[in-house]
């Protein structure tokens, strides 16, 4: 029964845990799948740091060349880099070897489509209905191709930032930047951009090993490092990456926490300042975006969860910006990606145009009180939880996109099963911590009376 | 016919047919689980389909939580030397030796760098067919280290351990063609340290095989045209990944595979008399060479394990098969052809006797071998209808069931027996002269047919 739980094969990828669900030969037979699935060509690979990494990499790899495929190999790297490269060298698809925030032991399969995007859910169940029939596509010896390593994707997608966003302008004083990678995969490359645009960089744990010295998930409790960090060095902000280094969480030069929402809010604040048009959140993200999109006259659309639903959102919309609230940030015009890297250059431009502190630029964006929470449950439960939710909040303003979505004036309750886990998340926002804390207490109350 | 054939030779099949990524993961998960994780070397050959067998085998070994030490493309002689100097549990060397382009093949040595036997490889295969294999947390997960030593690490054995001035002082001129194969990296080098003037020819390990790798006489046209073209004192053909040696002489006449163990054979009792080990296809000339010294000779049946083993036990001075595998104990107890090459310069060079001049001194048979290519399921019943006809009516002669089934008169012999490797029936006869050896050969098949 263990393995079955470990394991989850969903719209976000093949997900388990290394020495028990996650086995090599599953990994080869989806890396098979997905030769089969873009019909050979070119695929690029790139991993976080994940001590399993390396066996992930070497069971996807024979997968692809099985199936006729040619490598590049971007080996360590973060997941954006990947995407970029995909769309770089014209590449039929790729693959990320990346858990993302899951902790140590996880790993996963990320399918990348020739666009950069991550398959969406009808090329996921294709893909899956290929890896179930398990005729894979095999070529003879001969049509077998050496793998192609590429080590300059780094510096490419350092290029790509500083050709759209360049140096940071000059002042009298550099901006001084404290950097947390999580030793994930942004240890290859953010301490170097930093650099690069003109900061004075101080790198905590960026040493690519697959060690986390923190929960990888950039949430405020994880970041008592970095903030004394950035108190210590009085540093004039701080950033903290995920292991695969897509999301980005801020720490004020006071040395607090803003919290993993506000780094859409930013950037999104800084490029309508620049240029106006569509912004795209998904339903979970802050009503603060809503706000700051209003200020500049902007269009905003909410969509379904998922890196994929947005950039599919973004490119309906013609975005100019968009993203999810736990830290991802989508700026297309670099990169049809979350991607931290992008998210740091942003806001660093940000602070350095507008010549003010970090904490002043916070007073200057609307603050709402979040309140995440989650309960392990089983979809039929789910089911029976979204219904009894519908019925008691019926003379509410109700979004049926994903889950269910209350929405008031003043907060709104977001309530859906999770694609990586099977619990059910969730996600409270209200303008007053009181009402916010209320208003879930309220909802989870409902929830544990089904 | 289905290509995939899994037995004492390991596990062989065709890529892109039998030989998945799949079924290599799995072995290798079960070598890793078989060795109880360790450390584990891994070495391939030049075919093109070695890169993805690589991975897959590494992706196995990894996640069994083996220490993985990546030797590349070389021999795998040169990846035997560098189990025990590198206190290695195991090894798996990525080659289907002499089969075709189109095959690859997993191949599993032990910590001393030999084969693991018929009883081992069941335990292997025991564990495989069960497929629980060890499943090693993420932090019991170990980097591949790659080391590019093992070819440096030969040469230096080599040269230890053969007259090396002897040779240098000669400036013997060598025709050699490598097949494109791992010993591309290897001999030519070799030689050329020994100050041998060296042509060689299919020495391009990215290129594709040019001919058939067994290194028989009808592959080693080539480097028959290249001894007469050149003026060489021999050629030396190999096969993929450095274990069967093939022979031209000093005329161009590639010689029979036969006479690579028996030449070896000659020049070794000739230095020290001892035991001789070899199985029971290879020539008879063996017998007449040992019986000229007073060495014993043990038969084994067929498949290098086997004869290892059997070097080991008897203490042997040398060992091999009729197929161009020569073990030579001072060097290691496994087919090594760079080491058979250096025992036969050696020799020209201290004695000043040319290859032909040698070769004319082993006693002449004719040897015929045929296969039989017949389905899986009809190998067995055939052979066991000619074993009971042998039983009851051949009572004047001497009939061996080690392998199959081995008739010998008193100057003629025929053995028939299944293959390891592929889905037939193997004839070898050997007689005085070519007609009777076909004779035999025809009366075997006859029989063999019969009992359909």
């Amino acid at each position: 029964m263990k393995s079955i739980r470990t394991l989850k094969i969903s719209i976000s990828g093949v997900r388990g845990v290394i020495g028990d669900s996650l086995t090599p030969l599953l990994l080869n037979r989806f890396a098979q799948s997905f030769g089969t699935y873009v019909n050979s060509g070119l695929i690029v690979i790139g991993r976080d740091t994940r001590t399993s990494g390396e066996m992930v990499k070497h069971a996807v790899f024979a997968g692809l060349m099985s199936a006729g495929c040619r490598i590049v190999d971007l080996d360590i790297c973060p997941v954006p880099t990947v995407q970029l490269m995909v769309r770089k060298l014209n590449a039929q698809g790729g693959i990320a070897l990346t858990a993302s925030h899951n902790p140590q032991e996880w790993n996963a399969l990320k399918f990348i489509g020739s666009d950069g995007c991550f398959l969406n859910s009808y090329e996921a169940e294709e893909l899956l209905d290929i890896y179930h029939q398990g005729e894979y596509t095999r070529v003879g010896s001969n049509a077998i191709n050496e793998v192609q390593r590429n080590a300059t994707a780094v510096r490419t997608h350092i290029d790509e930032i500083l050709k759209h966003l360049g140096k940071l302008p000059g002042s009298r004083k550099r901006l001084r930047v404290v950097v947390d990678c999580c030793n994930g995969a942004g240890s290859v490359i953010a301490p170097a951009l930093l650099e690069e645009l003109g900061c004075e960089v101080t790198a905590i744990n960026a040493t690519p090993n697959g060690l986390f010295p923190r929960p990888p998930e950039p949430l405020p409790q994880n970041l008592a490092q970095l903030c004394q960090a950035v108190r210590e060095s009085r540093a004039d902000v701080g950033f903290a990456q995920d292991v695969d280094a897509d999301r980005l969480a801020i720490v004020s030069n006071q040395g607090e926490a803003i919290g993993e929402e506000y780094s859409l809010v930013l950037a999104t604040k800084y490029i309508l300042s620049k240029k106006r048009g569509p912004v795209v959140a998904n339903l979970s993200t802050t009503m603060a975006l809503d706000d700051i999109a209003r200020q500049f006259h902007c269009p905003i659309i909410r969509t379904k969860i998922g890196e994929v639903n947005v950039t599919e959102g973004m490119k309906k919309a013609g975005a100019v910006i968009g993203g999810e609230g736990n830290g991802g940030v989508i700026y297309p015009a670099i990169n049809f990606a979350r991607d931290s890297q992008v998210g740091m250059a942003l806001v660093l431009h940000y602070l350095a145009e507008s010549g003010r502190s970090l904490s002043a630029l916070m007073r200057s964006v609307p603050r709402y009180y979040m309140v995440k929470s989650s309960l392990p449950c089983s979809s039929h439960k789910a089911q029976a939880i979204l219904r009894m939710v519908k019925q008691a909040y019926s003379k509410d303003q109700i979004d049926l996109t994903d889950g269910i979505k209350i929405i008031r004036k003043d907060g709104w309750i977001h309530i859906r099963s999770s694609n990586t886990e099977p619990i059910v998340r969730v996600t409270v926002e209200a303008r007053r911590e009181a009402l916010s804390k209320e208003l879930a207490a309220e909802v989870m109350d409902r929830i544990g009376a089904v | 016919m289905k290509s995939l054939k899994i037995s004492i030779t390991g596990v062989r099949g065709i890529v892109g047919d039998t030989l998945t990524p799949e079924l290599i993961i799995n072995f290798s998960q079960a070598f890793g689980t078989y060795l109880d994780s360790g450390r584990v070397l891994v070495c391939r050959d030049t075919r093109p389909s070695g890169t993805m067998i690589r991975s897959a085998v590494l992706a196995g070994l990894i996640a069994t939580g083996c220490e993985v030490i990546d030797l590349g493309v070389c021999p795998t002689p040169s990846m035997q030397l560098m189990i025990k100097k590198l206190g290695a549990r195991g090894g798996i060397s990525i080659s289907a030796g002499h089969n075709p382009q189109e095959w690859n093949a997993l191949k599993f040595v032990r910590d001393d760098g030999v084969y693991l036997n018929s009883l081992q490889g069941e335990e292997l295969l025991d564990i495989f067919h069960q497929g629980e294999f060890t499943k090693a947390p993420w932090n019991g997960l170990h980097s591949v280290v790659e080391n590019g030593h093992a070819i440096d690490n030969h040469i230096e054995v080599l040269k230890r351990n053969f007259n090396a001035e002897a040779i240098s002082s000669r400036q013997l001129s060598i025709a050699l063609d490598c097949c494109n194969g791992a010993c591309s990296y290897l001999t030519p080098r070799l030689l050329e340290e020994l100050g041998c003037r060296v042509v060689a020819i299919n020495n391009n390990p990215q290129e594709q095989f040019p001919h058939d790798p067994n290194p028989t006489p009808r592959n080693m046209n080539q480097v028959a045209a290249l001894v007469r073209a050149s003026n060489a004192e021999i050629g030396f053909a190999h096969d993929a990944d450095g274990e069967r040696l093939g022979i031209v002489t000093k005329n161009g006449d590639p010689l029979s595979e036969e006479m690579t163990l028996a030449i070896s054979t000659q020049i070794q009792l000739e230095r020290m008399v001892g035991a001789v080990v070899t199985n029971l296809s290879t020539t008879r000339s063996i017998d007449d060479i040992a019986e000229a010294y007073g060495a014993p000779v043990v038969r084994t049946p067929i498949g290098q394990p086997y004869i290892s083993e059997a070097v080991i036990e008897h203490g042997a001075v040398i060992g091999g098969e009729g197929s161009g595998g020569v073990t030579l104990p001072k060097i290691q107890f496994s087919h090594d052809s760079a080491a058979a090459m250096l025992n036969i310069l050696e020799y020209l060079a201290t004695s000043g006797e040319t290859i032909s001049q040698l070769a004319s001194r082993i006693p002449a048979y004719s040897m015929v071998k045929r296969n039989l290519q017949l389905p899986p399921n009809i190998i067995f019943a055939s052979l066991q209808r000619m074993r009971a006809y042998a039983e009851k009516r051949l009572k004047r002669t001497t009939v061996d069931f080690t392998d199959g089934i081995k008739i010998s008169w008193k100057d003629r012999w025929v053995h028939v027996r299944a293959s390891n490797t592929e889905s037939m029936i193997r004839i070898i006869a050997e007689a005085k002269d070519q007609a009777k050896a076909h004779e035999l050969v025809d009366w075997a098949q006859y029989h063999l047919r019969k009992a359909l």
